[in-house]
């Protein structure tokens, strides 16, 4: 039945420390049939709940029996009690007592369990949604902006859940309209007739409501977005406007968003002003109708007097159902569509996967092979060809190339990020797709070129790779990366929590942290992407040197453009146009290749604050 | 920002989103079941004519004025006085219907009154009332909507012209996320408020007040009784379940956001996460996030299942109190059966009234204290102000003078000491030294985006206290050191200074800059729409457009502050090209971070802890064998042989 989402891996050396989740895992997954309808696939979800919510249902059911009796006991009481003196008036008073009573008990019941499935359903698909992003590979992310993803995810969520908790509670209502309308006539059909009239009439309205007011509401959201973008940009774009004195023509292009959201505002009132007033009429003018042709019948004595009273709480009671119908076709097709973009994301297969039998990488000695490796990414032209490496265990490579050589997709490759398209990645003499991903990434470590903190304590960011390392291990790590001095001139120090996706941290001392981060994992292979780029030169001369010493035995890839950078090296490639056209030392390239020198020319400069 | 997508102004906010589907990204654009309604509404839209308001410094009398909830309302006494009419016209006319029920009843029903004249009578009375009631509706909808599109408008743009005239001081980091909630939550509020809020508080307390006095007039003690079964049990529970839900609803946005923040983490480190083998440890981390979430709704949605049926059966409690007090009143003979009928009619029709009078209540509050904040925001002042007898700066040559300059941003702790430096007219001067040391802070008070604490700082013999600050600013150029591009076109980007730019004139300084090669690779040239402030373009490209931008303004000053973030070798050519161009006749203030950048200005002056330490040309500088000499000797070690 699981379709998506990360098995809770058993290799017991992966497993995750520090962290064990209060609450179960999703029961189950989505069907994976493309082919079936989305409230079909996304039954078993349902159906994991099935006691609560049938449950809900059932006393739903029980309480709007009990609500449907009181307007029909008020008729008997007028007639039988008021004007027939038949029974006694107490008992119809202690029956009305006994059904409100009953209606609070299984009314709140009702609701309580409703509610109960409707999150659980939610909490279950919102990890397996996020269980399924875990596992999807680069290729995805590449296409997908996230700021979107991030917005469906929660609207789309949220709109799939309400249809498929709420929809199965509004059809019980409707069924108690239907109800509602025997009691209505058995009490007299001709006037149950007209009373009814005016009801198709509310649902029509409803729909057609609906169906105006969700789009201008959409207008006026996405417009009061333009002005929160002006805003936003005057915030921090103030210095660009004041020095350029722009302020009038800002004012004036607010005026004017502003004018197209007052526009949509009373768009939205005209719209509302329409249809408002119809739907909280139509009730009354049910009611009209009724004291009209029921008056008559009483005159002619077919009918009591209570019944005028019973006739006006149904049609308030029926009022909802009508209204709820219309909601719940809109609701179905703002799901449906909802649906078919989860699914969309929910479809996708991660192009990386482990293959059967993939073993895991131990003991490393750590010798790389790129052999005749080509890729490309999306539909770009390809970015490696028939590129062949090697490094021995041991050696500090140094890649050297212009911007877009390809120079950090050698790093991906390596650390399985993508997979070639052709040719083949090997780490002693494994295949890196022949091995599992945790053992391949836990053996590889890499400093990314843009250092992503993640917000929470700057201690739990350098554990990131290794949640349960001890704190002198962590200081020893930052030390390493020539950021324990900083740190401990934060105010809370390793428990300063790093500010909105760390930028409150300057580029350098992000840097120094991610290299921190990779140090503390202490992986036998290395792979440094441009990791000190935004780092003073001579604070980056001291990590050098710490480096110089943790890099002994461990082999190192040293993607750089500074020189020195490049100096850590025992060997410099130089990348271009997808394949290494050279490689030597540093002083051997300088002298022989002139192509190398460009690249390098101008790349080193000092900034003026360094002393 | 949610969907909406910028624009360069609010314009064509449907463009830009569209634009996003064409490019073919999943999760982007329009819901597609709206679609085709927002296009119908959009079509709708008339053509406006652009706005043409003016700016000043100095704010008038209407502006000055204080931000009251009455003064809002009193912008258009018309709108506001017939708004409140209608509200009075649809809380009588909806409410006497139950009464004309009764009439027909007692007079037309009852045994020995039976007439169907008076039944048909009061029928069509009752259709009337219906009629007239739903019609004052409808025109009060549109009416308050009307009246609350004008004032917010109005007061959006009184708000934003405000800050406008802050001066940077303003703008600091922590105030911005401030800033932004003044002018869209709390003007959201404000809107909500005239455009619904205080029409419905009015309406049904209004309601409230006419059944309570109908019922009286049939029957006090029956009334007594209604009033005090329903009324203070259904406040109390509607007061309980709007404290108790906000509190929910706070954890309900606090465990969304948690949710939501923990996946765009995810999402955006998805990188880190994959390198270090995250994904089991942050999908059990975000199971728990989820959980507290999936607490926080269920714990809201017990205060429901307990409000919902807890009101339905007071409801029915008051029916069954009615029942038999009333009715042993009809057996007595002390009421009429008409009169019990409409009691039981208006019963149900007390429910509403309280519920969203609680429910308008809390919104009151709320937008009380939006006024409150918006007018702290209208009565702060601006730091840097035109004095009342300031002049429009002529054209200038471009000298500048700094004449014993001392400034801090907290003036017990100045940041520059007693600084004098003359600028020649043309000259180009870089400021170098460590970071801190006060390059930057000299920069602003050449801008004037700060006024100095004691000395004068001058622009061809003006003091720039005695000018307009937009005609100052019309003759400097700035270039900050992180490139800021707005939402809209290239185009309208390198403009930004001078939108009526002819496409000569663009093309000339996209030439002097060096930018030809990008945007003829970019199959719209100059009509790209820049995406995400200029993500989508690198740094060294986001760098050369600010410098095409001050080059397209003719400054006669230029104040450039240097961008550290590393540029590879082709872009820093490029930008340095550019700065060939731009620097070309006209005054140039550099602050350098690199020494490279440096050397090519006429003099150097090194600056740290707040004072003018050596100033001279580099040959100068580098011979005098001080400060720059030395830091000049590391930069060269630096760059030629590797460390």
């Amino acid at each position: 039945m699981r379709a998506t989402g990360v098995a809770d891996r058993a290799s017991s050396i992966y497993e995750p420390v520090g962290v064990s989740s209060r609450y179960r895992r999703p029961p189950s997954g989505v069907d994976p049939d493309a082919t079936k309808k989305w409230t079909r696939r996304i039954w078993p979800l349902l159906r994991a709940h099935r006691i609560a919510f049938f449950g809900a249902i059932a006393l739903s059911f029980v309480s709007l029996i009990f609500q449907v009796q009181v307007p029909y006991l008020l008729n008997q009481a007028i007639d039988k009690s008021l004007q027939h003196h038949t029974v006694p008036l107490h008992y119809y008073v202690t029956l009305v007592i006994i059904l409100a009573v009953g209606g609070l008990i299984t009314g709140f019941l009702a609701r309580w369990l409703l509610f109960r499935t409707a999150y659980d359903f939610e909490f279950d698909l919102r990890n397996l949604i996020y269980e399924h992003l875990t596992a999807m590979s680069f290729s995805f992310y590449d296409r997908v902006q996230s700021g979107q993803l991030i917005s469906r995810a929660n609207s789309d969520i949220r709109s799939v859940q309400m249809y498929s908790t709420f929809a199965p509670l509004i059809l019980v209502q409707c069924a108690i309209g239907v109800i509602a309308f025997i009691f209505m006539l058995s009490i007299s059909v001709p006037l149950a007739l007209i009373a009814m009239a005016v009801m198709p009439l509310l649902f029509w309205t409803g729909v057609r409501m609906r169906k105006v007011m969700f789009p201008i509401s959409w207008v006026i959201q996405s417009r009061m977005a333009d002005v929160a973008t002006i805003v936003d940009e005057n915030i921090n774009g103030v210095r660009v406007v004041k020095s350029f004195a722009q302020e009038r023509r800002e004012i004036n292009q607010l005026a004017d968003a502003s004018d197209s959201l007052s526009w949509a505002y009373i768009q939205d009132a005209d719209l509302r002003a329409r249809f408002t007033p119809i739907i909280q009429n139509l009730p009354q003018l049910g009611l009209v109708l009724v004291l009209l042709f029921g008056g008559a019948m009483v005159i002619n004595g077919h009918l009591g007097v209570g019944a005028i009273l019973a006739f006006n709480a149904y049609l308030l009671m029926l009022q909802a159902p009508f209204m709820m119908l219309g909601m719940l076709v809109m609701l179905g097709q703002r799901a449906a569509a909802s649906a078919d973009r989860i699914f969309e994301v929910l479809d996708e297969r991660p192009d990386i996967v482990e293959r059967p039998g993939a073993v895991d990488l131990e003991n490393v000695d750590g010798r790389i092979r790129f052999e005749d490796v080509t890729f490309h990414y999306g539909e770009n032209p390809p970015i490696l060809e028939h590129l062949n490496l090697e490094v021995e265990p041991g050696e500090t490579v140094a890649v050297v190339g212009r911007t877009g050589s390809g120079k950090s997709t050698l790093a991906r490759l390596l650390l399985r990020f993508y997979d070639v398209d052709a040719g083949r990645i090997a780490i002693d003499g494994h295949d890196v797709r022949d091995l599992t991903l945790p053992s391949l990434r836990a053996q590889v470590g890499v400093v990314l070129d843009e250092p992503f903190l993640f917000s929470t304590t700057i201690g739990e960011n350098i554990a990131y790779g290794r949640p349960g390392a001890a704190r002198d291990e962590i200081i020893a790590a930052a030390t390493a990366a020539n950021a324990h001095g900083f740190i401990t001139n934060l105010p809370d120090g390793y428990d300063t929590v790093v500010g909105e996706r760390g930028y409150t941290l300057s580029g350098g001392q992000r840097q120094r942290i991610a290299i921190a981060r990779t140090l503390l994992v202490n992986p036998p292979i290395l792979v440094l992407d441009d990791a000190t780029s935004a780092i003073d030169v001579h604070v980056e001369a001291e990590i050098h040197q710490a480096l110089e010493h943790l890099l002994e035995g461990r082999t190192t890839v040293i993607i750089a453009h500074r020189l020195s950078t490049i100096s850590l090296a025992d060997r410099v490639v130089l990348l271009d146009d997808g394949a290494i056209t050279a490689t030597g030392t540093h002083v051997e390239l300088l002298e022989t290749c002139p192509a190398y020198a460009e690249v390098l020319a101008h790349v080193a400069d000092l900034p003026s604050e360094a002393l | 920002m949610g969907w909406g997508g910028g624009g360069f102004g609010g314009a064509m906010p449907m463009a830009s989103s569209q634009s996003n589907a064409a490019n073919g990204l999943p999760f982007a654009g329009i819901p597609s079941e709206l679609q085709e309604g927002v296009d119908k509404i959009v079509a709708a839209e008339p053509e406006r004519t652009p706005s043409d308001l003016s700016f000043t410094m100095t704010p008038n009398n209407d502006e000055r004025r204080r931000l009251t909830l009455g003064r809002l309302l009193l912008e258009h006494p018309g709108l506001m006085s017939w708004s409140a009419f209608l509200v009075v016209a649809v809380a009588v006319a909806t409410q006497l219907g139950p009464a004309l029920v009764a009439l027909a009843i007692n007079k037309g029903m009852s045994p020995g009154h039976l007439s169907f004249p008076v039944v048909a009578a009061a029928s069509g009375a009752y259709l009337v009332t219906v009629v007239v009631g739903s019609l004052a509706q409808r025109s009060q909808v549109r009416a308050s909507g009307r009246l609350a599109s004008k004032v917010m408008h109005h007061l959006r743009i009184r708000v934003f012209t405000h800050l406008q005239r802050l001066g940077l001081d303003f703008y600091t980091d922590e105030k911005a996320g401030v800033v932004m909630t003044r002018m869209t939550s709390d003007v959201d509020n404000l809107q909500q408020l005239l455009q619904d809020g205080l029409s419905q508080f009015a309406l049904q307390g209004l309601t409230m007040v006419v059944i309570t006095v109908i019922l009286f007039w049939m029957s006090p003690t029956l009334a007594l009784l209604t009033v005090a079964i329903v009324v203070p049990p259904l406040f109390i529970l509607s007061l309980w379940f709007h404290r108790a839900s906000e509190r929910g609803y706070e954890a309900v946005r606090d465990g969304i956001a948690g949710v939501l923040s923990d996946l765009s983490e995810s999402l955006h480190g998805v990188r880190v996460v994959a390198a270090h083998n995250r994904q089991v440890h942050n999908t059990l981390h975000h199971r728990n996030v989820v959980g507290e979430y999936r607490d926080a709704n269920v714990l809201t949605g017990r205060i429901n299942a307990i409000y919902g049926p807890g009101s339905q059966a007071i409801g029915v409690i008051g029916q069954a109190v009615l029942l038999g007090v009333g009715g042993d009143m009809v057996l007595n003979h002390h009421l009429s059966l008409g009169a019990l009928v409409a009691f039981f009619l208006y019963l149900g029709r007390f429910f509403q009234p309280i519920q969203l009078l609680v429910q308008q209540y809390n919104a009151l509050q709320q937008s009380q204290s939006s006024i409150i904040k918006l007018r702290g925001l209208l009565e702060t002042e601006p730091m840097v102000t035109d004095a009342p007898d300031a002049i429009d700066l002529p054209a200038v040559e471009g000298a500048i003078t700094l004449h014993e300059v001392t400034f801090g941003y907290d003036a017990t702790r100045p940041v520059l000491h007693d600084i004098s430096l003359d600028i020649a007219a043309g000259e180009t001067i870089a400021l170098v030294g460590p970071t801190g040391g006060g390059k930057s802070t000299l920069a602003k008070l050449i801008t004037r985006f700060y006024d100095p604490l004691a000395g004068e700082v001058a622009i061809d013999g003006h003091d720039l206290r005695s000018v307009h600050l937009d005609s100052l600013r019309r003759q400097l150029g700035v270039v900050p050191q992180e490139p800021f591009l707005f939402a809209g076109t290239i185009r309208q980007n390198l403009a930004y200074a001078r939108p009526d730019a002819s496409d000569a004139e663009i093309d000339d300084a996209v030439d002097r800059v060096g930018l030809s090669e990008l945007i003829e690779s970019l199959p719209q040239g100059l009509d790209t729409v820049v995406h995400e402030r200029g993500q989508t373009l690198s740094a060294g490209e986001r760098q050369l457009l600010a410098l095409g931008r001050a080059f397209l303004a003719h400054p006669r000053v230029l104040v450039l502050d240097e961008a550290t973030s590393s540029l590879d070798l082709r872009s820093e050519t490029a930008v340095e090209r550019a700065l060939d161009a731009l620097l070309e006749q006209r005054t140039a203030i550099l602050i350098a971070h690199r020494l490279s950048t440096a050397e090519r200005a006429d003099r150097i002056v090194v600056i740290d802890g707040g004072r003018i330490i050596e100033i001279g040309t580099h040959d100068d500088l580098v011979a005098a064998e001080g400060r720059y000499a030395d830091m000049f000797a590391t930069w060269e070690n630096a760059g030629s042989t590797p460390a």
